[in-house]
């Protein structure tokens, strides 16, 4: 099982491992002036980045839908970034993504946590692309303080809906009862925000009482756990359930199932994933709010290459244009059906011109 | 010269006989605590509608323990369990009656999902004996490919299980318990039966005592370990067919934390990480403290925030109190 030698040009022997050494080299150098050609070509029109967390939820799977109707719709270049929970990652793919194009780009991005959108802007800022930031930021970020590059950050406030979703429930529940509730993971800006809505419908519903709160961080396994225990704890005293997402709502529904009440005790969700609009259609689900992720997704980069464009000057937009609350839509037994064929069945529709058009309140920190 | 060294110094220990050790039976003297203050402090812990709960909850803690207690028995270590439940899962709900295509093969899907959840275990196995990997590397990496391979066949989305079998594994009932919990029921007894009464099962203790005698008197080491970790993945698919049924769909996600909570619970239930010792019967066990502690308290009511610490402070709890100091001389 020798190495048989070959006669290389300087008499040296050559090694079956170096001709493999040396395919490997000719076939990188292939590739290389197909990266370059591949950007050479679209060096007229930014690139379009979404960076999000991953690909394996259907939150951010319709995101990234999103962003490639958008990108196809102005014909330029588009590149889904996926941080997977690690900001590290997430930033340095940013960086590298600024290089690549000179700065000649667009990014929306979901940061993985707060205090990466400010090395995020930074970096953009000093490149000369446009960025704009959505759920996370630190307070005391601006756009206003990076002019032009840092256009816009847009949130959803968690308080009206997680109260409208408990008010859907509680109406379900005609007026009295008892509730248990699954939050999101505790320290999550959303998870508070909607819990807090939840306590202040109950606060109005004193004729409804919160039996437990416990939380489940945004997983169906823990819900199911968790409601089962409830079952056993409650059991008939449970009337309504309120969730703080659809996943973990879908599990309840699931639990409630294995006891002969799925359908009978309403539940409610939040993030109107395509399972939970379809549970509304089947009567087990009471009620969710569609963020509309691929509005998102779209969205974020439409306003940034509007302002990378020239179309408006970020400058000179109003304090409620740059740091904006989004608007959620209200899923219920009464517009599921519109919903589902409008949404989901169909591509969604969207006019990417139309970029104040769900602009719902300047966002408030306190 | 040096075999016959060998031998005859573990011929001069005293044979590890059965001795009536309390350590061994600590996991199940756990258990009954754990029920005992639980009832103590809300009786509705005791009723049958509980305890159908309570094996809702243990049924995939239980079969996917039961694989990984075999693994560890062996001395070594599988982290794909997430991955291979995922990936079954997944491949499930596109081979049943589902709402995204119009497959319905039915109980032959489930065979198919089997034998992926063979596939992926016999990689593990052929990957770790002939290419020298650690079993932590191979597996580590082959959670990642499993978790993978169900995202990219997915695409993020979720699929929704509609068949009427499957969901039966987890609504319909049979002397008061799901379907589901008869499986694993099932799947415990299988691997009873291979733990006592295969050549297999002998083997898998024999390797996990120490591979180098194993080796040296003629077990065919490297096949051993190839088949362990295939049956292992087979146990990780019933996992995934018993996680779909529950949540009546397929996503990428399901899997999520489930290794953690399996590799708890046999090592909650006696099973050594060194080795040779332990019993899938005390995977039993573990499975069950790990869940009644959770059922439990929520029935007690203790707060959401503290939850978690309590559980991490009883996996510490358990151990100590079941581990055979007698025996060890280093702690690693």
């Amino acid at each position: 099982m020798g190495n048989k030698p070959i006669s290389g040009a300087l008499g040296k022997p050559i090694k079956r491992r170096d001709i493999l050494k040396g395919a490997g080299l000719i076939g990188m150098a292939g590739v290389f002036p197909a990266i370059l050609t591949r950007s050479a070509f679209a060096a007229d029109k930014p690139t379009v980045v979404n960076s999000i967390r991953s690909l394996s939820n259907p939150y951010h799977a319709t995101w990234n839908k999103g962003g490639a109707a958008f990108a196809k719709s102005v014909g330029a270049d588009y590149v889904t970034l996926v941080t997977e929970g690690n900001s590290e990652k997430g930033i340095a793919d940013i960086k590298a993504i600024l290089a690549k194009t000179g700065g000649n780009a667009v990014i929306n991005v979901d940061p993985n946590d707060s205090p990466d959108a400010r090395a995020i802007v930074e970096a953009a800022k000093a490149a000369g692309a446009y960025v704009v930031t959505q759920w996370n930021k630190p307070a005391d970020l601006h756009p206003w303080d990076f002019d032009p590059n840092y256009v816009a950050h847009i949130s959803f406030s968690g308080v009206p809906y997680g109260k409208a979703m408990a008010e859907t429930l509680i109406k379900k529940m005609g007026g009295k009862g008892g509730i248990v509730a699954l939050g999101g993971i505790e320290s999550n800006v959303p998870a508070i925000e909607r819990k807090k809505g939840l306590m202040e419908a109950l606060a109005a519903n004193p004729d409804v009482k919160l039996l437990d709160y416990q939380v489940a961080n945004w997983s169906a396994t823990e819900a199911l756990d968790k409601t089962n225990a409830w079952l056993t704890q409650f059991g008939d005293q449970i009337t309504g359930i309120w969730a703080a997402n659809d996943d973990m709502a879908l599990a309840a529904v699931e639990a409630l199932r294995a006891d002969g009440r799925a359908g009978k005790v309403p539940v409610t969700g939040v993030d109107g994933i395509q399972l939970a609009v379809e549970a509304i259609q089947k009567g087990e689900l009471a009620g969710t709010v569609a963020w509309d992720p691929y509005w998102q997704g779209g969205m974020g980069l439409a306003i940034g290459y509007a302002a990378k464009t020239g179309v408006f000057d970020p400058a000179e937009e109003p304090k409620d244009h740059r740091e904006f609350y989004g608007k959620g839509v209200i899923i219920t037994e009464e517009n599921a059906d519109t919903y589902y064929a409008e949404n989901i069945a169909a591509e969604p529709k969207m006019d990417w011109n139309d970029i104040w058009g769900r602009v719902s309140g300047q966002i408030q920190y306190d | 010269m040096t075999l016959d060294a060998s031998i005859s110094s573990q011929a001069a220990k005293p044979a590890p006989r059965r001795r009536w050790r309390i350590a061994s039976w600590a996991p199940l003297i756990v258990l009954v605590l754990l029920c005992g203050l639980i009832t103590l402090i809300n009786p509705n812990f005791l009723t049958f509608g509980n305890m159908v709960r309570i094996s809702q909850a243990a049924m995939i803690p239980l079969v996917l323990g039961l694989g990984a207690t075999f693994i560890i028995l062996m001395g070594s270590i599988d982290l794909s369990v997430e991955g291979g439940l995922t990936l079954s899962a997944v491949i499930l709900s596109m081979l049943v009656l589902n709402g995204a295509n119009s497959n319905t093969f039915g109980l032959f899907g489930v065979l198919i999902v089997l034998l992926v959840g063979a596939g992926v275990g016999f990689a593990n196995g052929v990957i770790h004996v002939r290419l020298k990997i650690p079993s932590f590397m191979v597996t580590l990496g082959m959670w990642f490919v499993g978790v993978g391979a169900a995202n990219a066949l997915l695409g993020g989305m979720a699929i929704r299980i509609n068949d009427p079998m499957i969901r039966g594994l987890a609504i319909e009932r049979f002397l008061g318990f799901p379907w589901g919990v008869w499986l694993a029921l099932f799947c415990l007894l299988v691997a009873l039966v291979i733990q006592n009464y295969t050549r297999l099962g002998r083997y898998i203790y024999a390797l996990g005592g120490g591979e180098d005698l194993a080796a040296l008197s003629g077990i065919p080491v490297g096949r051993v370990r190839i088949l362990t970790f295939t049956l292992a993945g087979v146990f990780y698919a019933v996992g995934g067919v018993l996680a779909a049924a529950q949540l009546g769909l397929g996503n990428a996600q399901i899997g999520n934390g489930r290794l953690f909570t399996t590799v708890t619970a046999v090592v909650v239930g006696g099973t050594a990480l060194s080795g040779g010792q332990g019993s899938v019967l005390q995977t039993l066990v573990g499975v069950l403290i790990v869940v009644v502690l959770s059922n439990g308290m929520v029935l007690m009511g203790v707060p959401p925030s503290v939850q978690i610490g309590v559980q991490g402070l009883m996996i510490i709890a358990a151990v100590a109190l079941s581990i055979d100091r007698k025996r060890m001389r280093i702690v690693k």
